[in-house]
């Protein structure tokens, strides 16, 4: 008898084991089950393998363009955004990510990326009012005015740095790692994350029309050194 | 009838006819030195218990496991996530194979403390040194089995070192993978040598092995100043079990059990906590987004092998393990007689220690691969947020270009990123401005040359950027020439 009810206990106690097989924290996930490269389609691992690097982890205080700004979100379109991704931006550090571009990620990839993008960080009604993306180069001459108006107050009177905004926006050397667009983007979106204000925000309540933001991003443009393609010569931040 | 009877009265038929209880109830009761039932001599068994099971938990992966190139992973992913237990067969099966290699290792430098190795047990020892070998195959073998991205790199490199052998390398290779390169053949080879040729040679060696230990008695327990001479050991050993033995069942036979209990109670809990290793991705060559890595057991030699200087490897890589194996045959042969204690034997327990200290430092040197680049680092390690906070339009395009030249897979940013280069928290402090320029521009140490790579502004930038990199209590390294310099610039 005592046998049997041994025996009884012991199979009880193999069949709960067995029953509890499925929940042991070795059990390989669904979500662990290995993918070729091509084959990833959440957001977050094409996202943190990508573009964390220089966009930081949330899309925010990274080094390059604050992507989870709603105002950038907001303005720019979702061909430009492809565009950028897939062929990169030349002569900046934007590479291209697309396979027909040398990159490693695939169309539909890319299409998961701004989808995600879209869904994480463009919030609020579309903006009004708001410069295009896009325009044509204004006049530098007229972009030193609207610098002295809405930017010198921190940037300093030549765009030096102030103390509220240290270093120079006017510096060769980063005039020449940036694209046109890329200082035309800052100027409308700003950088929510550290502290760079949109297009209406400074000074308050008196928003930058659209050929002001074209006159102030000529002005900086112009003082871009240009040299004879394939020549590089001394630049020299003093 | 009852079970029990019943079960008796077949056993008394059998062995009516067979006559094996006999001999096999001798054989569990053979007298051992009362010294020699310890805790200390209960590795051997349990790597025998191990390889048992290994054998059971391979039979079962056996049945569904497809040994070609292009089904091999599919059927170990079936394994993992389809088939009810299957991920904790090969679980059992691969921490198996761990805790195998482990207690080999154990249960070999145990006898080589204890002098087990020496007259008259020299061929123990042999048999010991082929079952270690083969066990190791085993290990390679099996990693190959599991086709995955590692097992397919491994491949290559070990075929790519058997290529090196002068004059019939391209045929090794060929024989090795069955064709010129990793093919179909390839993986029915490796499934032959791991289901059949390896475990034949290790029952064999194994069942020679245990008849030694019958037939020689297990070494008794060194005392320091017992010398053992070939003359006398023999009447020697006969006298201490017949005044000072026991039979081996159950006064030293019940340690074994339940160390063999233990180790396999930890196996279960391992698997089942730690679950199957790999498969990881695809072993598809197309795809080179790849870290492979071997085995543990393995990855000492893939440490060694990274670290050898260029103009010894191929040296080295065929001429090393000949020489490593060739020293553990002839270690009963150099040290067949003497002292057996290890408190007598300084020389022999500094090599054992030095052996297994420099495996354990290549193990860990091998985990981190500190001279192999983080390749996804630039776009996957973002910049550490107290860098990009305050820096000024320059210092963070300096930021951006560090990431997008891929300097971090070489250089940690807060301990993310590759550790080919000193990490650039603190670049700042060991070197001025003018000296990162040169550094980037001309390369130095182990360091390429990024000058022909870089336009002055990208210099200019991320040396802004890696100016900046100090403590805020720690000011940055300066020129103490530059003021003078400047005056001299005016004049």
């Amino acid at each position: 008898m005592i046998v049997r009810r041994r025996a009884a206990v012991a199979a009880v106690f193999a069949l709960s084991l067995l029953a509890g097989c499925d929940r042991l924290p070795g059990k390989p996930k669904e979500s662990q089950r290995p993918l070729s490269p091509a084959q990833v389609k959440s957001f977050d691992v094409l996202y943190t393998q990508n573009c964390a690097g220089c966009h930081g982890a949330a899309g925010n205080f990274g080094a390059a363009t604050e992507l989870a700004n709603p105002a950038y979100q907001a303005l720019v379109d979702d061909a430009t955004l492809s565009r950028i991704i897939r062929q990169g931006v030349p002569a900046t550090a934007m590479p291209s990510f697309a396979q027909s571009a040398g990159g490693y990620l695939t169309d539909a990839q890319i299409a998961i990326l701004i989808d995600g993008m879209r869904a994480r960080w463009k919030s609020g009604p579309p903006l009004k009012d708001a410069p295009p993306y896009a325009a044509a180069p204004g006049d530098p001459a007229q972009g030193a005015q609207v610098f002295a108006r809405s930017c010198a107050s921190c940037h300093g009177p030549d765009g030096k740095g102030g103390a509220r905004a240290p270093g120079s926006i006017v510096d060769r050397s980063y005039l020449m790692l940036v694209s046109d667009q890329a200082l035309r983007t800052l100027v409308i979106a700003g950088r929510r994350d550290l502290g760079h204000p949109d297009w209406r925000q400074y000074p308050p309540g008196q928003p930058l029309t659209a050929q002001q933001v074209a006159d102030v991003v000529a002005w900086l443009a112009a003082k871009r050194p240009r040299f004879a393609p394939g020549t590089w010569q001394s630049v020299s931040t003093k | 009838m009852s079970p029990s009877q019943i079960i008796h009265k077949v056993g008394a038929w059998l062995d009516h006819r067979l006559g094996l209880s006999g001999p096999l109830i001798e054989a569990a009761q053979h007298p051992v030195p009362r010294s020699s039932a310890s805790w200390w001599y209960v590795f051997g068994s349990a790597t025998f218990a191990v390889m048992v099971l290994q054998f059971l938990t391979g039979l079962c992966l056996a049945t569904v496991y497809a040994p070609s190139a292009d089904r091999a992973w599919q059927s170990l992913i079936y394994l993992n996530y389809d088939q009810p237990l299957g991920w904790f067969i090969r679980a059992l099966h691969g921490w198996g194979s761990n805790f195998m290699v482990g207690l080999v290792c154990i249960h070999m430098a145990q006898v080589f403390l204890f002098g087990a190795h020496k007259y008259p047990r020299e061929l123990t020892w042999l048999a010991g040194v082929v079952l270690l070998l083969a066990t190791l195959g085993m290990a390679f073998t099996g990693q190959v089995l599991r086709f995955d991205q590692d097992a397919y790199w491994g491949l290559g490199i070990g075929a790519a070192i058997a290529g090196r052998t002068p004059f019939i390398g391209g045929r090794i290779v060929k024989m090795i993978l069955g064709g010129p390169i990793i093919a179909g053949e390839t993986l029915s080879r490796f499934f032959t040598l791991h289901v059949f040729v390896i475990p034949g040679l290790l029952i064999s060696f194994v069942g020679l092995h245990l008849f030694l230990v019958l037939r020689l008695g297990i070494n008794e327990w060194p005392m320091p100043g017992r010398i053992v001479r070939r003359e006398t050991y023999l009447a020697e050993y006969h006298r201490m079990v017949s005044t000072d033995g026991e039979p081996f069942f159950p006064y030293a036979a019940q340690k074994d059990l339940v160390f063999i209990g233990l180790i396999i109670a930890a196996l279960i809990v391992t698997a089942a906590v730690m679950g199957p290793i790999g498969p990881n991705g695809e072993p598809d060559p197309a795809i080179i987004q790849t870290v492979p890595r071997p085995d543990f057991f393995f990855l000492w030699l893939f440490s060694a092998f990274a670290l050898l200087p260029p103009w010894t490897e191929t040296f080295l890589m065929l001429t090393g393990p000949v020489v490593a194996i060739g020293l553990l045959f002839a270690i009963p042969f150099i040290s067949g007689t003497g002292e057996k204690s290890y408190r007598r034997r300084p020389f022999s327990v500094m090599i054992l220690v030095l052996v297994f200290m420099t495996i354990g430092i290549l193990i860990y040197l091998g985990t981190y691969s500190p001279w192999s680049p983080h390749m996804e680092a630039w776009s996957g390690a973002p910049t550490p947020v107290e860098y990009v906070k305050g820096r000024t339009p320059l210092e963070l395009q300096g930021a951006i270009l560090i990431q997008a030249k891929q300097c971090r897979n070489c250089h940690s940013l807060g301990g993310q990123g590759g550790m080919r280069g000193p990490a650039l928290d603190e670049t700042a402090t060991r070197l001025t401005p003018d000296q990162i320029v040169r550094q980037i521009v001309q390369g130095g140490g182990n360091m390429p040359a990024y000058g022909k790579n870089l336009s002055p502004a990208e210099v200019n930038a991320i040396v802004a950027f890696l100016a900046t990199m100090h403590p805020a209590h720690q000011p940055p390294a300066h020129n103490a020439a530059r003021p003078a310099l400047a005056r001299v610039d005016q004049r």
